[in-house]
């Protein structure tokens, strides 16, 4: 740390005011609640009425509910199986986006409209496709594992997760897009001298001049799909069973319906931890690789 | 893929035309089937993709009527707009304070790392205990929630625009500070006009949060007055019953704005995501 | 960019003023847990609104009402007037003690003493208090397709032997004898709760609370005979949702469907001829022991620290109007509390008699403790039987389960 500057710049004051107001404002409505949150935690609160302090009550708790411990199966499978389609699908449709095609920038808006729709809306129509469209095609055809609905089968999940690659490819494919464009052509041309071509080209030049919009993806991916709610609230509703349950839904449901406020606020708690620890974790891995890459 | 067509000024048909197969099999098929069942009458649902025997728009009127559309539209589009207008001004001024004063004072360092720090809470950890928070400050409509929004969004916000501020030189608040501008004035006239680009991807990313987002208004709003667009459709959701006709007319009308922004604005939308993620 | 702010920051400042000029009115809130009376229930509402032109109720009626009801239970933002079934809900609201105790209105003398009672043993400790008004009440069975039946020379079974004889005879029809319609999983309670109170030993309910009885000591043959049904059911019934099996079974696509008579409107408006009649889910070989499972559909109850309570009062006295009951109970098909108003449609004439002879048992799951979600748990056997999973190995670990979730509810 050099101290270049000799005389220490005095600050306007209303930069103290406006940062102040903004950060009083959301200490107050995000970060108190976090805490209340936390607070909650340790209690016996039901959201209402009387509340008693319970200790470690509700963690030790978490830990021996099969309910809760299947929320997070779940939310894991769900997470690390979406984050790794939606890579794999989105690379190769920016690859095949990048490649020299008619009509590129007609296509990129069409592959790029699933974004802009919301995804509860989404569930809603694939719920209509899961239940009515895909069983009379499997019908139509005489192909037995296509006829009836998946929402109602132990792979639940898988229709949980095309509807989120569907509308989550869109964004992926555009970061990959736009990493694949700075690309510098010379590169490639550089690659053909040297006989490097097609998955060889791709592995070692491509891929590595695509990391930072990889890392960025992972981390966005991972966050996003650990808190997936909206497309389980529109299509199973956690069900059947309680087989796609997510922390998010289970924290809704149980949090407001079950009676469970404090217990769900403890969970909530847990899910923090776990969300910092994976991120952190994440950052760390890929900025590694970024740097060996790079 | 073979080396020398690339080099040449062919078009490479193949992938062009897997391309368009897969936008027509799994972007417009999807969407085909949600417009074909909103024209259609309940009758005649025996083959969902044919086109209907009798064009019936009547669903659209009365999914108009059913779900008060006009309020909800309001309503969402209130959100959206309040939201965008004090999220650009506040957000992009609080990051600009933190940028340039990070060095002078420690105070803003701080808030640097308070506002990134909280990044990392999901919305379902702060749930529960909001709910009762925002009932308390009496935050359960739709002003309240669009309060809420400008402040939730600020860590994202903040760390998208810090990242752009920093890349403009310092010399050029300097020289309007030599010509006795105030900070107000040198982030309105120097500043905030540099930072069109990130404005417009902050505007984007607020807008779908706002317009798409579901959870907020489920626990937030109860006045059925109140409600957004996405969250009747969910309320509705039995009272469309098993007349798929009506809910999808519903919610292609929720669609359609979007749609119409998209089709006019899809260049300027997909440059300002990448700008702002690329960051 | 400046003059575009100041016209957007005008459009905002007018959204505001209207905004704030809307909500002036008196407006009351009627909030309904069942989307299948929202029609007539807001009929009902016009004209009361009509003839009190000073007030406005209005009502909301949410997809899963349950868990937005809590929301605003923890938001303390209780709506002025409730119409709930005699379940979960009503028991949160009532234990919460945010109802006004209406035991000393004059409509309380209108209701049926047996319905009443059938709220006091909700209520918390199961005090004598009148928190909700039952309003209407419901039954729960197998609701048959008339046509069918006789087009196949088929009588209503009186016992469960009957019972399967009537489903072979249907299956060497090469037909589906039930419709079920899983995927939405409330439904999947409605078998066990039609054959619970038949087959669990007497006081079950009680002893299980106080933890002197489990499940898998006593529920063996009633979770046996849920599977029995479940061999009969249509393809794909884990994957079909109430409303769509409401509509294919109005379009005779089975002969059976064990669910409630709260389903039937919702038959008729798919199908305006459709002749249903429904039968006490017949789950023992004695005749005595079928019982019709009925309980409180709605009822209804006002917000305490409502500034609107009079109005609110005023209304539940006009829905009690023998009139209007019977209008009520006439498009739902259902049974109403008040004294005096009677169902005379044939389409549950099958169960009035027992009905009105008593011959009723509750719904064991509104005795159940709060946050023991058994329609989860009967999805997830329902789904293992689907699998394949050996019936006996399953209806262990279904009713181990149900031992070990209820404890956990049982808690607090």
């Amino acid at each position: 740390m050099k101290r270049i500057k000799k005389r220490k710049q005095a600050v306007d004051p209303i930069y103290y005011v406006i940062v102040s107001l903004m950060a009083v404002l959301f200490f107050a409505f995000h970060t108190l609640s976090f805490i209340k949150g936390i607070f909650y935690s340790f209690t016996n609160w039901k959201g209402y009425g009387n509340w008693s302090f319970v200790g470690l009550r509700n963690y030790i708790h978490i830990f021996a509910d099969i309910d809760t411990i299947g929320a997070y199966l779940f939310t894991f499978r769900f997470a690390i199986i979406t984050t790794i389609l939606v890579n794999v699908i989105s690379l190769l449709l920016a690859c095949a986006l990048n490649a020299k095609i008619k009509f590129k920038n007609t296509l990129k808006a069409f592959y790029f409209l699933p974004y802009m729709l919301g995804i509860l809306i989404v569930g809603f129509i694939f719920n209509y496709i899961f239940a009515n469209l895909v069983p009379a095609f499997g019908k139509a055809f005489g192909i037995q594992a296509l006829s009836t609905n998946i929402l109602g089968t132990n792979y639940a999940i898988w229709g949980i997760i095309i509807v989120t690659v569907w509308s989550s490819c869109a964004f992926n494919t555009l970061i990959y897009t736009a990493g694949l464009q700075s690309i510098d052509t010379d590169v490639y041309e550089a690659a053909d001298l040297d006989g490097a071509s097609g998955w060889k080209r791709f592995k070692y030049i491509t891929f590595p001049l695509l990391a930072p919009s990889f890392t960025i993806n992972m981390v966005l991916s991972a966050k996003g799909y650990l808190m997936v709610y909206d497309q389980i609230m529109a299509m199973t509703d956690g069900g059947p069973g309680t087989s796609t349950t997510s922390i998010a839904v289970l924290i809704y449901k149980k949090g407001f319906g079950g009676g469970q406020f404090a217990y769900q606020s403890a969970n909530a708690v847990v899910l923090f931890v776990i969300v910092v620890a994976i991120s952190l974790l994440q950052l760390r891995i890929l900025e590694k690789r970024e740097e060996r890459l790079g | 893929m073979s080396k020398v067509s690339i080099k040449k000024e062919h078009y490479n048909w193949p992938i062009t035309i897997l391309l368009i197969i897969g936008i027509l099999s799994f972007i417009v098929l999807p969407l085909y089937m949600a417009l074909m069942i909103a024209i259609k009458d309940p009758t005649d649902m025996n083959h969902i993709l044919a086109l209907p025997k009798v064009l019936r728009l009547h669903n659209f009127t009365d999914a108009w009527k059913m779900t008060e559309y006009p309020r909800k539209f309001f309503n969402t589009a209130f959100i959206t707009i309040v939201n965008l207008f004090f999220t650009l001004i506040t957000n992009s001024f609080v990051a600009f304070a933190i940028t340039r004063n990070r060095k002078k004072s420690k105070f803003f360092r701080f808030m640097y790392y308070y506002f990134i720090s909280a990044m990392f809470i999901p919305f379902s950890v702060i749930m529960l205990p909001l709910v009762v928070q925002a009932n308390t400050f009496h935050l359960d409509n739709i002003i309240g929630i669009t309060f809420l929004y400008v402040v939730f969004g600020l860590p994202m916000n903040t760390f998208l625009y810090c990242g752009a501020i920093k890349s403009i030189p310092e010399a050029l608040d300097e020289a309007a500070k030599i010509d006795g501008a105030k900070p107000l004035q040198i982030f309105s006239y120097v500043i905030f006009p540099i930072l069109k680009p990130t404005t417009a991807t902050v505007a984007i990313l607020s807008f779908m949060w706002t317009w798409n987002d579901f959870t907020m208004p489920l626990v937030l709003l109860s006045d059925s007055k109140q409600q957004t667009l996405q969250l009747a459709q969910y309320v509705f959701k039995s009272q469309f019953s098993v007349n798929y006709n009506l809910a999808f007319a519903s919610y292609l009308l929720v669609l359609l704005p979007v749609l119409i922004v998209y089709i006019f604005c899809q260049k300027w939308i997909m440059n300002g995501v990448v700008a702002g993620a690329i960051k | 960019m400046k003059k575009n702010f100041f016209a957007i920051f005008a459009v905002v400042v007018l959204g505001v003023g209207i905004l704030g000029g809307c909500g002036k009115s008196n407006e009351i809130e009627l909030f309904s847990s069942k989307a299948e009376n929202k029609e007539i229930l807001q009929q009902l509402v016009d004209s009361f609104n009509e003839s009190h032109p000073d007030t406005k109720i209005v009502i909301t009626a949410p997809a899963d009402a349950g868990t937005v009801l809590k929301t605003r239970l923890a938001k303390n933002d209780i709506p002025d007037i409730v119409a709930l079934g005699g379940d979960n809900n009503y028991k949160e609201l009532q234990s919460a003690g945010v109802l006004a105790d209406l035991s000393g209105e004059d409509f309380v003398t209108k209701v049926q003493d047996s319905y009443l009672q059938m709220v006091y043993d909700v209520n918390a400790d199961k005090e004598q208090v009148a928190y909700g008004i039952p309003y209407a009440t419901n039954a729960s069975g197998v609701l048959y397709n008339v046509d069918k039946f006789e087009k196949l020379g088929l009588s209503v079974p009186k016992t469960w032997d009957e019972f399967m004889t009537v489903v072979d005879k249907i299956e060497a029809a090469n037909e589906v004898p039930f419709l079920l319609t899983y995927k939405d999983s409330w439904t999947g309670l409605c078998s066990w709760n039609s054959m619970a109170p038949d087959l669990q030993p007497e006081g079950f309910t009680d002893d299980r609370l106080i933890n002197k009885t489990t499940f898998i000591s006593t529920h063996q043959e009633i979770a046996q005979k849920y599977l029995e049904i479940l061999s009969h059911a249509q393809e794909d019934f884990m994957g079909t949702t109430y409303d769509d099996g409401n509509k294919a079974f109005a379009s005779g696509e089975a002969y059976m469907m064990i669910n409630g008579n709260w389903a039937i409107n919702q038959f008729i408006t798919a199908n305006a001829d459709f002749k249903v009649d429904m039968f006490a889910f017949p789950a023992s070989n004695d005749p005595s022991r079928n019982f019709v499972t009925s309980g409180v559909d709605v009822l209804f109850g006002a917000a305490k620290d409502s500034k609107n309570l009079d109005v609110a009062k005023e209304f539940i006295a006009y829905m009690l109007e023998k009139e209007n009951a019977q209008t009520y109970i006439d498009d739902q098909f259902a049974f109403s509390a008040v004294k005096g108003v009677e169902q005379k449609n044939p389409t549950v004439a099958g169960v009035k008699e027992d009905i009105a002879a008593g011959k009723v048992a509750n719904f064991p799951d509104h005795y159940y403790p709060n946050g023991f979600d058994l329609s989860a748990l009967l999805s997830e056997f329902s789904l293992n039987y689907v699998n394949g999973v050996e019936d006996k190995e399953n209806i262990q670990t279904f009713l181990t389960n149900c031992d070990e979730k209820y404890d956990i509810a049982n808690v607090d």
